[in-house]
């Protein structure tokens, strides 16, 4: 199968300046969110307390800010994930918005991690708080070790509490991460003295935290250097690679390629309000890497038929170029974008952020080596020219 | 078959058997992070600013001891900073002996002299030193400390580009909450002079300094479960460092209730037996983390061991003889990040990675069949094989799958077929122009090479910026992504070359390939 029977005769080079206003509106556009918005930027940058929690009842956005908002923190960023009855909730709130006074001093981390204690105490009802007060642990809360330790406690011989602890928990590596009622636990081969035990000690909670995170506010504040100085080495990188192997010229525009291709995926988080983590600075230090591959692919012909296309103009040349590499750099890109679509459709909440960077970066990537690549060649075409008659 | 295929298939059969013996058994030799089997992951700093203001403390007291041991007269020696000393006085007779001494004893500091005053400051180097050493010192603490704990395959590893955090992934966590105290226990165990105390409030304390307390005194805290509680005013510096702590033990007081027994080292005895022999009948106090432990007047010379007193449980007895067995941290720790991941969320994780890698390899599979045909076997053969290796030297170098990784994984397939395409596309233009089968594949694979060589390369290269720049799970995206592309380099070029040798090679007339 080909999807060009022969090579293609496009005009690419001359459709340049459409190309560049595009890409320029794209950006202006994203650089008018940034200074408006912001970037939505995840604990790993902000710092803060992020919760990920599972809850049995159908639950709405509304219903569970009206949760949090008994403990003062109705105004957490509360994210529902796509249809399930699960939600991330944010928040960067210290002790003193709790009303629970600040005169320890401690360490932030300690203020989030009390911070993720009240929304735990926020989320329970009037039911769960009565059993917690009466010393019955939430087996849908509770770590594997700690409710075999609760089981040997009361009598039950360590094999069988270890044994009922970790049936416990394979129940709580279901979809939703709850255990919905007592049988469940019997149907799972947990003996009778123990489900006796547990019927009367222990109960099952109506929501479990599936991961909770807390990160200190100087992480972000260096990782926020670190993030841009990578993605200034990794540029700088490209361009000495390719200055090296080609020409300075050709390593200006792969890197002008390049820079492109990350103020694109950028403007994009921020039109959809990705939020900013270290996986989306991993996706965009993977584009910079990535997206280069096309442009390489299309000097190096360019350099063959600059020897073999003496007597043409330059703008030949690199239409020449471009059409006879343009099923490659669609292909090479397609199969990446195919493979990083699974992972956006199929991966789950937790790498969609890394998936749909990845998804503006190579769709970006492939765009911008096709019309732009070359074109910023023919921009300096003077130089350019000059360069190789010498 | 000639002589050089058959070692280029020995060679193939060879990968595929090494990748296959590394990889097996798949449970035992693929390692889940954190963020897919659960657990509990931490990054502390080291506060090595602190290490380094107890050792010039040391530096200090040394000091002072030898100017009186020379007797030099000096107003006063302290402490500026957490790596400079100032020695104020009338110095100047005796400036050839202190800058004797200073030549002597402390290689490890530069010194200015100035007429009435002396600055020390700490070499830069010995400084980095120090602090590289602190850092090592809490490594290892911390590791005695899990392992004795019992956590199951944890992960204690610098971490930053200063170095001075550590990364603790403790997979599976029983109690974070008791783990986490353990850790955090500096078990930072000082002998210091008591000056006065104790008192009822701080203010009461500060009263006789005038509210200004000298820069070598300090008021600590009681420990409010052994002593009354209230303040002392001790001496900033220590008598014997934590880290000249030999062994500690359960040990009984001469009534019989618990207590601590240690020992010192031969270096902390000497300091200790000098100190306790010039002190005799004031008092002594021990800190642990800074809170005072216990307060017990000098009774007579004490060298190698002896004993904390205080109003102690057998478990606390317990709990504090562990942290001092496992050392003390040569300086405090602050926590800076903690996640903890529950059972089922790692469990979704995995399910959802495993489907979209599936997802990805059949959609590429698909294509290069559909698009390249019998060179689309061909080059699901070498994905294929480059996933085996890809996991092979995973394994081997042991390490640990999390969600990035996967991640890492997916994207590998997409790239890997790429150098394929590369080839097949060049192919396809050589046959267009007229060549033979034989010649074009050639020719294909040759022209197609630098290509992908190159383009690797800067994805190899962004790769190495984005391992240097990421923690944990962030690495392990970027190592994946780098042997993904290595692997590809040898399955792409060599064993899809191989393959189309394997087919096209033996027959005498090949007047067309499927591409």
């Amino acid at each position: 199968m080909k999807i060009f029977k022969e090579e293609p005769k496009i005009k690419f080079i001359n459709k340049r300046f459409y190309a560049f206003a595009l890409s320029g509106l794209i950006i202006l556009a994203g650089v008018a969110m940034f200074f408006t918005r912001g970037f939505n930027m995840g604990i790993d940058f902000s710092g803060g307390t992020m919760i990920e929690v599972s809850l049995r009842e159908n639950t709405s956005v509304q219903q569970l800010r009206n949760m949090l908002a008994k403990i003062n923190l109705g105004d957490a960023q509360i994210t529902q994930i796509g249809g399930e009855n699960k939600f991330f909730i944010k928040t960067l709130a210290s002790l003193k918005k709790l009303n629970l006074g600040n005169s320890m001093k401690m360490e932030d981390i300690e203020e989030y991690e009390i911070v993720a204690r009240e929304i735990r105490n926020g989320i329970m009802d009037a039911a769960e708080r009565e059993q917690a007060a009466a010393g019955k642990i939430d087996l849908n809360n509770t770590a594997e070790g700690e409710i075999a330790r609760f089981l040997r406690d009361k009598g039950i011989a360590d094999e069988d509490a270890k044994e009922s602890a970790r049936l416990a928990i394979g129940l709580r590596k279901s979809k939703t991460g709850i255990i919905g009622d007592f049988s469940a636990l019997e149907k799972a081969g947990v003996k009778h003295r123990v489900m006796d035990l547990l019927r009367s000690s222990a109960y099952l909670g109506k929501f479990t935290f599936l991961s909770v995170e807390f990160v200190g506010p100087q992480v972000g504040k260096e990782l926020r250097r670190k993030a841009a100085l990578a993605c200034i080495w990794a540029l700088i990188g490209m361009l000495v690679y390719i200055a090296f192997r080609f020409k300075f010229l050709y390593g200006l525009s792969g890197i002008l390629t390049l820079a492109h291709d990350v103020l694109i995926a950028l403007s994009f988080i921020l039109f959809f309000n990705i939020e900013m983590s270290l996986q989306v600075i991993a996706a965009i230090l993977t584009i910079v890497g990535y997206s280069i591959n096309d442009t390489i692919v299309i000097f190096d012909r360019l350099r063959d038929n600059l020897k073999i296309m003496k007597k043409d103009d330059l703008e030949a040349i690199l239409d020449k170029s471009l059409n006879q590499t343009l099923s490659r750099s669609i292909f090479t890109s397609l199969t990446v974008f195919l493979t990083v679509m699974s992972l956006f459709l199929f991966g789950g909440e937790v790498i969609r952020p890394f998936a749909f960077t990845m998804l503006v970066g190579v769709l970006a990537g492939s765009y911008s080596t096709i019309y732009q690549s070359c074109a910023w060649l023919k921009v300096w075409e003077k130089y350019f020219l000059k360069r190789k008659k010498s | 078959m000639d002589k050089s295929m058959t070692w280029k298939v020995g060679l193939i059969v060879a990968v595929i058997a090494l990748s296959i013996w590394l990889l097996w058994p798949l449970d035992k030799k693929i390692n889940l992070g954190l963020d897919l089997k659960g657990g509990m992951h931490l990054i502390m700093e080291v506060v090595t600013d602190e290490a380094l203001t107890i050792q010039t403390d040391m530096s200090v007291t040394q000091l002072k001891g030898l100017l009186k041991d020379g007797s030099i007269k000096y107003e006063k020696i302290v402490r500026k900073g957490f790596n400079k000393i100032e020695i104020t006085g009338s110095l100047l007779d005796d400036e050839r002996k202190i800058k004797d001494i200073l030549d002597d004893d402390f290689r490890d500091w530069t010194y200015t002299v100035g007429g009435n005053l002396i600055s020390l400051a700490l070499r830069p180097n010995i400084e980095q030193q120090l602090r590289d050493q602190s850092v090592d010192q809490a490594l290892e603490t911390i590791r005695n400390r899990v392992d004795e704990f019992g956590v199951a395959e944890p992960t204690i590893q610098k971490e930053g580009m200063a170095g001075d955090k550590l990364l603790i992934d403790l997979p599976g966590i029983d109690n974070p909450e008791r783990v986490k105290s353990l850790i955090k226990s500096t078990a930072m165990l000082e002998f210091r002079q008591v000056i006065s105390g104790p008192f009822l409030t701080e203010e009461a304390a500060l009263k006789d300094y005038n509210g200004q307390l000298p820069d070598d005194l300090e008021i600590v805290k009681t420990n409010p479960r052994r002593l009354d509680k209230g303040f002392y005013v001790l001496k900033a510096a220590t008598v014997v460092p934590g880290k000249d702590l030999k062994s500690a033990r359960r040990a009984q007081d001469e009534y019989g209730a618990p207590a601590v027994g240690f020992s010192f080292n031969s270096q902390g005895a000497a300091q200790f037996e000098k100190f306790t022999a010039a002190n005799i009948g004031k008092q002594l106090s021990i800190v642990l983390d800074d809170r005072i432990e216990s307060v017990a007047t000098i009774q007579d010379v004490i060298a190698g061991d002896g004993i904390i007193h205080g109003r102690f449980t057998i478990d606390e007895v317990d709990d504090i003889v562990l942290v001092l067995r496992s050392g003390a941290l040569p300086a405090p720790l602050k926590y800076i990040e903690e996640r903890t991941i529950g059972p089922s969320l790692g469990a979704d994780s995995i399910r959802k990675g495993l489907m979209a890698c599936l997802g990805g390899l059949v959609l590429v599979v698909a294509f290069m069949l559909v698009y390249y045909r019998a060179a689309g076997i061909n080059s699901v053969l070498a994905l294929l094989l480059n996933m085996l290796i890809l996991m092979g030297i995973m394994a081997y170098f042991k390490a640990t799958l999390s969600m990035p990784g996967i991640a890492g994984i997916i994207l590998s397939i997409g790239m890997a077929v790429d150098a394929n395409v590369l080839v097949f596309e060049r192919i396809r233009e050589e046959l267009n122009l007229g060549k033979s089968p034989k010649s074009a594949i050639d020719a294909g694979f040759k022209k197609a090479f630098w290509t992908i060589f190159d383009a690797n390369l800067t994805t190899v290269i962004s790769a190495v910026f984005l391992f240097q720049f990421g923690t944990g799970p962030i690495k392990g995206f970027a190592v994946t992504l780098i042997i993904g592309i290595a692997a590809s380099m040898f399955t792409a070029i060599f064993v899809s070359r191989v393959i189309f040798d394997l087919t096209y090679g033996r027959r005498k007339k090949l007047s067309k390939i499927s591409i």
